[in-house]
């Protein structure tokens, strides 16, 4: 795959991901891991976890909350990282939270801000 | 009566608790309810908010206290006194702010509430500030005692509660006393970044109120995001009036998962890490053990409130029916100052998050199988001391 120059040059074999999981709120993270498979999320998971020392370690080059457009792609990949997470490492590979109350209900009131 | 001290601490502490079965009327019947309206809600202090969020004059909070079948308006006023007033206009009675949802937020530099219909005015002191066409009203209508209804309302820690009755047999410092002293001085403001949910749980409020207020279901409902964190054990719990408060601990063994390893490591935002006791009042953890996790606190009749080292949470229960009540639970932390802080800081609120979603699971199907009459009491072993009190203070309140 020829790279479009998305992620900081280091970073550019996460690419793949970014259409998927590169989303800027909460919410959608968490509808993304809701809707995925459980090889789509240990896939992720594997991927980002090798590089999640090396990616946050970048993003502490720049001040908070002042990511160039690249960088905080990589930010919000990061965070999607953190939304799935707890299912590899938890729940078995499971995509929903298990024996847990319906997350459709659970109202996040801060969870539309941007990143 | 006869208790094992060995298993039976907290029943050899608190002997006038009792240790027979509670019944489970309280949690079903509807006349339990509407009696628990008047002689406990309608007249004790709840919490509706936090001065961080009115926090400049002319800001404003509008909530909906539905046992009540009010709203309450929350205004800072320009002498910096927050005060509370039903949402109703004196003139026909609409409500004052039209509301956007449960709370609603708004802002008036000058400090004054205006009514949407016919335009009255009312100041920060609720006070009637101007009518429009004024001169067409009868001599009759005296404009300066037509104010709007007063709410008793005080601050608490920087905790807002209003108190409906009439007039209040209690200060809100006489109403917390000891459980006051106890949570005192924790720097509360310092977590100024706060991330909140809500939801309408089909369930009476206290089956809801008390799936949070023991460490018992740890091992089974939490086995998915907690397991083998926490020890089951209560620690120091203290009876303070109707408020009553426990440590809660984390067992020192278990390894943390890579990604959590990596966000324990930046920040202290989540409770599965090792905490410190640098902003603990000196009653909380009094004696220092390294394996304290959190304080559990309720403030009677509908809040808990945990402390911890960098910290806090509540979870509030408010009646809405006698088997509907909505849960808000908010989970504070210190801004981030780096990326990397922010990131780990979302880690830690995403498990919390998940933890309170295998909380909240129980709740309904508690009270649909209590509905079903199949059970006339409940069992509550000696860990369970915090459910046992709250019924006894019920029943005080109830014989009235």
């Amino acid at each position: 795959m020829t790279s479009q120059n998305l992620l900081p040059e280091e970073f550019k074999t996460l690419e793949p991901l970014v259409a998927v999981w590169a989303l800027p709120t909460q919410n959608e993270r968490q509808q993304r891991r809701i809707a995925s498979t459980r090889p789509a999320l240990k896939s992720f998971y594997d991927t980002m976890l090798q590089q999640l020392p090396a990616i946050l370690k970048k993003l502490d080059e720049f001040p908070l909350d002042q990511l160039p457009q690249k960088e905080s792609r990589l930010m919000t990949l990061a965070l999607s990282l953190a939304e799935v997470a707890p299912h590899i490492e938890l729940y078995g590979g499971d995509p929903k939270v298990p024996y847990a109350f319906d997350e459709a209900r659970f109202v996040a009131e801060h969870g539309q801000h941007a990143n | 009566m006869e208790t094992n001290n060995q298993t039976l601490r907290w029943a050899s502490k608190f002997p006038e608790l009792g240790t027979e079965p509670i019944p489970v009327e309280p949690c079903i019947a509807p006349e339990f309810y509407e009696r628990e309206k008047d002689r406990v809600f309608a007249r004790t202090w709840l919490k509706v908010g936090r001065v961080e969020e009115i926090s400049r004059v002319g800001d404003y909070k509008v909530k909906k206290i539905h046992f009540a079948k009010t709203s309450v308006i929350l205004i800072h006023g320009k002498d910096g006194v927050i005060r509370g007033f039903h949402n109703t206009c004196s003139h026909r009675g609409n409500k004052v702010i039209v509301e956007t949802g449960e709370e609603t937020y708004g802002r008036n530099k000058a400090a004054v509430v205006t009514c949407r219909f016919h335009g009255w005015v009312y100041d920060g002191k609720g006070q009637l500030a101007q009518v429009p066409e004024e001169e067409r009203f009868a001599s009759s209508f005296d404009k300066s005692a037509e104010g709007l209804t007063p709410v008793h309302t005080d601050v608490w820690e920087g905790f807002i509660f209003i108190n409906l009755a009439e007039k209040p047999d209690r200060s809100l410092k006489e109403y917390l006393g000891g459980m006051g002293q106890h949570l005192a001085g924790y720097p509360f403001a310092e977590m100024s970044q706060v991330f909140s949910y809500n939801t309408l749980l089909d369930c009476n409020w206290k089956i809801a109120l008390d799936a949070f207020s023991e460490a018992y279901h740890v091992s089974t409902i939490h086995a998915g995001s907690f397991p083998n964190v926490f020890s089951s054990g209560l620690s120091d719990v203290e009876l303070f009036g109707e408020h009553r408060t426990t440590g809660i601990c984390l067992s020192l063994n278990s390894k943390p998962t890579p990604v959590a390893a990596i966000a324990n490591s930046i920040t202290g935002a989540s409770l599965v890490s090792q905490r410190g006791s640098s902003m603990l009042p000196p009653g909380v953890n009094p004696n220092r053990h390294n394996d304290f996790s959190f304080e559990l606190s309720v403030v009677f009749p509908n809040i808990l409130i945990h402390v911890s080292e960098g910290i806090w949470f509540t979870h509030q229960f408010w009646p809405v029916a006698h088997n509907k009540t909505r849960w808000e639970g908010k989970y504070y932390v210190k801004p981030a100052k780096t990326n990397s802080e922010r990131w780990a800081t979302e880690f830690a609120q995403v498990l919390q998050r998940n933890a309170w979603l295998e909380d909240t699971a129980t709740m309904e199907d508690t009270h649909a199988a209590l509905e079903s009459g199949a059970k006339q009491h409940m069992f509550l072993q000696d860990e369970e001391i915090l459910l046992r009190h709250g019924y006894k203070v019920l029943e005080q309140y109830l014989e009235q």
